[in-house]
């Protein structure tokens, strides 16, 4: 994708405090109707990338674009163009859902006749009309999260910037919340979602960010970072008795440092768990060298019921770059972006 | 120990602010002392002079407890309350009587440290000599320790009933204010009226409500509206109304420290326009501005921030600020057509007086609890970010939202405009003198609201800011009147004179030839101070809301 497709671009973002590197040069572009899913543990430096593009914040280096407007000079036009929704609500006691969407709706300058229809349609597809009466500080969580999406649609924006919507969220409002988000993505918005829930943003998102300590990690389509990702593969030897796991970890721990170069071969990398007759080991090898050790714990006596590769998803994928990143550089700094139209083969 | 206490104590005086209290409270009394001790080499025997330090530092540490000690009794059941940690107290052994025991002997503890800050003066003050050790210094000491109670129970029993913080300490504050100034009024309607039974009874009872009466006979001076006359049961009265009053608030509080406090559902939006007609109609005639109606959206001329203000306050809606104008215009017509139909023996001058007095309350009362929480209160809430996210200027959202006080404060004081224009009917010749007081009425208003909004700004907790706002106004509104009425000893008229300029109260009753005020040259020098710490405060304001809208 060329820098003129891009939507939402940073180049070199860094934002400092004092000797305390929050965000250290940022580099992405998520282009339109994209969902860029922005991954980190807290204190990782997402929210500090926000802020940054909502021009809340002030990069110490670095540009923050969104549709060709800088982030930081062109603030004007960033309000127009971007919705946001922080973590925190926001809300105002005493309003009703209806008054609440009207004043942020007049705040953005739109005329009364336009608001009122904008709020019917906002809540619409919010899936919040039922709570056009209610009160703000009366909503649960899951209700403010519906209402909080549709303040951030008031004034039709082109890029929605969402702060952890999914969290505090029951199961049947998430199933929810990513439905709604598909559809803003098919309505041609730019989302940039934060969570702490994984398998959900794996579902939606065409993009994925891993960001850890203010750097980032990984970026690219969720497949890109899988297959960077299966390059050390997780295995799992289901044995008959408990009494095995030891003996069975230890010769797999020794085959391994034997057929494997000792930089991979870390202490955690063979794990055994008695109770539950399993040995786990994680392993760089291809399947062709690999494929003697289970003959080699059959020649050693060891019963073995199953030999298989644990599934990889967003979650372990995390884990590995986020533990890689404690060592090493990012895993990918950019990746070419997909398609807008595989957004919703993702999703499913 | 009670885990209660010790949490609750080691967590106010861990606080830097008790701490900085405490300093500075110790530092004031000393220095208070110090200004007053004597310089020359002539012993005075009479104790007069004593006495007069004495007095300087009994009202002190009087408005000192006044102040500081409701800020902490008011927020600590309703912050426990929304922090949930109420729910895990109440979930555990601990019965509701050592939780409440627990908190107030907190809050109590840390009231007596503001005391003992006052030692060192004292003893100087005692030091001196002429000051009875028991019938003096220890009865002042036990009467600010009842009075500390009964503020103490007090703010807990508001905080159990409060919804957040910063409305527990308006609430406090305001019941406070009510329980110092206005118990003393009935008194002081049925003094020297003649017998009125019962009636009198009643109204001697509510004034020992007020410390104030208690301390003056402390201080061996004449009570407040007391024609002159040395009182001896003051400070008896005080003792029983305030020991009963105490009981009644804790016992009430304790009621409600079980599952009912939290026993509440969510509001259920009802709204009026879909109810039936009888309803609606009832509903109009009851509100007159309906609450619960539904709105129409912001019309383009309105600044949406002013109406967002308007509608979202729960103190200051407009149902309430109407009923209260109301009742505002219809006493000041009661009270002017008294005075016209010689009813009462009071002039038109002491009229327009108590007219003057009530409304500056009303402004106290009112404006910082609006005011204080304009910023701080979208700090809060989370909603300074979304308004920062809007296309509005930062210079738009400040104006509305002062255009939302400044609205209120102008009804409240256009609430006496009937009284005033009967006072004209009645005499003619005071029209100069109205338009003086309306001036100064507008100024006090600006002045108030100026100071809470920079006050109040400078915080980003909404019961910080609110606290921090009501003890500066009603510091800036009552250090001069208590200067005022030592105007004979020991401040002289220049004193007196330079303290009343610095808001534009004194003006406004010396407009009016109030008795004890027509001596001061206050105009145009009052006015002209009020409008520079107006200015000031706006500009510091402005500041703030700079520094608060650029990126970080």
């Amino acid at each position: 994708m060329s820098d003129s497709e891009a939507v939402v671009e940073t180049k070199d973002l860094t934002k400092s405090y004092g000797d305390f590197t929050a965000l250290d040069s940022l580099t992405m572009q998520v282009g339109k109707g994209q969902i860029l899913g922005f991954i980190g543990p807290n204190g990782a430096g997402k929210t500090t990338t926000i802020r940054i593009l909502v021009g809340l914040s002030k990069p110490t280096r670095g540009v923050a674009k969104i549709a060709g407007a800088d982030c930081l000079n062109e603030s004007r036009k960033i309000k127009r163009l971007v919705g946001y929704m922080p973590d925190e609500f926001g809300r105002y006691n005493n309003m009703r859902v209806s008054e609440y969407l009207d004043f942020f709706g007049a705040a953005y300058g739109i005329g009364r006749r336009a608001r009122n229809r904008r709020v019917d349609e906002v809540l619409e597809i919010a899936g919040a009309t039922h709570m056009r009466d209610l009160f703000v500080d009366a909503l649960s969580r899951g209700m403010q999260q519906r209402v909080g999406i549709a303040r951030t649609l008031m004034h039709d924006p082109e890029v929605m910037i969402l702060d952890e919507p999914a969290n505090g969220l029951d199961p049947q409002a998430r199933i929810d919340m990513r439905f709604m988000l598909l559809r803003l993505a098919e309505m041609g918005k730019t989302l940039i979602v934060t969570s702490h829930i994984l398998p959900e943003l794996a579902r939606v998102c065409d993009l994925v960010a891993m960001i850890t300590k203010g750097k980032l990690r990984a970026f690219g389509t969720l497949d890109e970072i899988m297959k960077d990702i299966k390059q050390r593969r997780t295995f799992e030897l289901l044995l008959l008795k408990g009494d095995q796991v030891d003996r069975t970890a230890a010769a797999v721990r020794k085959w391994l440092e034997q057929h494997s170069a000792e930089e991979t071969l870390g202490k955690s990398d063979v794990t055994g768990a008695p109770a539950e007759t399993m040995v786990r080991f994680s392993t760089s090898l291809g399947d062709e060298a690999l494929s003697p050790l289970l003959t080699h714990l059959v020649q050693q006596g060891e019963a073995v019921a199953q030999f298989r590769e644990v599934a990889t998803d967003l979650e372990d994928a995390f884990l590995s770059v986020a533990n890689a990143g404690e060592q090493g550089p990012q895993m990918k700094a950019s990746a070419p972006l997909p398609k807008t139209a595989d957004a919703g083969a993702n999703a499913q | 120990m009670n885990p209660v206490i010790q949490r609750e104590f080691y967590g106010i005086l861990r606080s830097p602010k008790a701490l900085a209290m405490l300093l500075i409270l110790t530092i004031v009394f000393s220095v208070a002392v110090l200004m007053r001790w004597p310089s020359d080499a002539s012993a005075d025997l009479s104790g007069s002079q004593s006495l007069e330090v004495f007095r300087i530092f009994g009202y002190g540490l009087l408005a000192g407890v006044m102040f500081l000690v409701p800020a902490f009794p008011a927020v600590s059941i309703v912050n426990e309350k929304n922090d949930g940690t109420l729910e895990l107290l109440l979930n555990s052994p601990l019965t509701a009587g050592a939780i409440y025991f627990g908190k107030i002997s907190g809050v109590l503890l840390f009231s007596l440290l503001v005391l003992l800050s006052s030692l060192p003066a004292s003893a100087a003050c005692y030091a001196m000599g002429g000051i009875d050790f028991t019938a003096e210094l220890g009865l002042l000491y036990f009467v600010l320790l009842l009075l500390v109670i009964q503020y103490s129970t007090l703010g807990m029993l508001v905080s159990s009933y409060a919804q957040t913080s910063d409305a527990a300490v308006r609430i406090t504050y305001s019941a406070v204010f009510a329980l110092f100034f206005l118990t003393l009024i009935p008194h002081a309607f049925m003094q020297g009226t003649g017998d009125w039974g019962m009636l009198k009874w009643v109204g001697d009872w509510i004034r020992y409500l007020s410390p104030l009466p208690a301390v003056m006979e402390i201080m061996g001076q004449s009570s407040v509206a007391s024609a002159g006359l040395k009182e001896t049961n003051s400070t008896l009265g005080f003792v029983i109304v305030t020991l009963v009053s105490s009981l009644l608030f804790a016992v009430k509080t304790l009621t409600r420290l079980n599952y009912r406090i939290f026993d509440k559902s969510r509001a259920q939006g009802v709204i009026t326009d879909d109810r039936g007609l009888g309803t609606r109609v009832a509903r109009r005639l009851f509100y007159i501005v309906d609450p619960q109606r539904r709105k129409a959206g912001i019309p383009w001329f309105l600044n949406p921030v002013m109406v967002k203000e308007f509608r979202c306050r729960r103190f200051g809606r407009m149902q309430w600020l109407l009923r209260l104008i109301a009742f505002c215009a219809v006493v000041s017509m009661i009270l002017t057509s008294m005075t016209a139909l010689g009813v009462t023996s009071w002039g038109v001058n002491s009229i327009g007086a108590l007219l003057v007095v009530l409304q500056v309350m009303l402004v106290l009362v009112l404006t910082p609890s609006l005011a204080s929480g304009l910023i701080s209160g979208e700090l809060d809430s989370g909603g300074w970010a979304l308004l920062r996210m809007t296309p509005m200027s930062a210079r738009q959202v400040v104006t509305g939202k002062i255009l939302s006080v400044i609205w209120t404060l102008l009804l409240v004081l256009m609430a006496t405009l009937p009284g005033y224009i009967m006072m004209i009917v009645i005499q003619p010749t005071m029209i100069t003198q109205v338009q003086i007081v309306l001036i100064c009425l507008g100024w006090t208003a600006a002045y108030v609201l100026a100071v809470s909004a920079a006050i109040g700004g400078m915080f980003r907790s909404t019961a910080v800011s609110t606290t921090m706002s009501y003890v500066l106004v009603i510091a800036l509104f009552l250090l001069p009147m208590i200067v005022w009425l030592r105007r004979e000893a020991p401040f002289g008229q220049d004193t007196v004179e330079a303290a009343l300029k610095s808001n534009p109260v004194g003006a406004a009753l010396g407009a009016l030839q109030t008795p004890g005020f027509e001596s001061y040259d206050l105009l145009p020098a009052a006015w002209w101070f009020a409008g520079f710490v107006t200015l000031f405060m706006l500009f510091i304001l402005g500041i703030q809301v700079w520094r608060l809208t650029r990126p970080d």
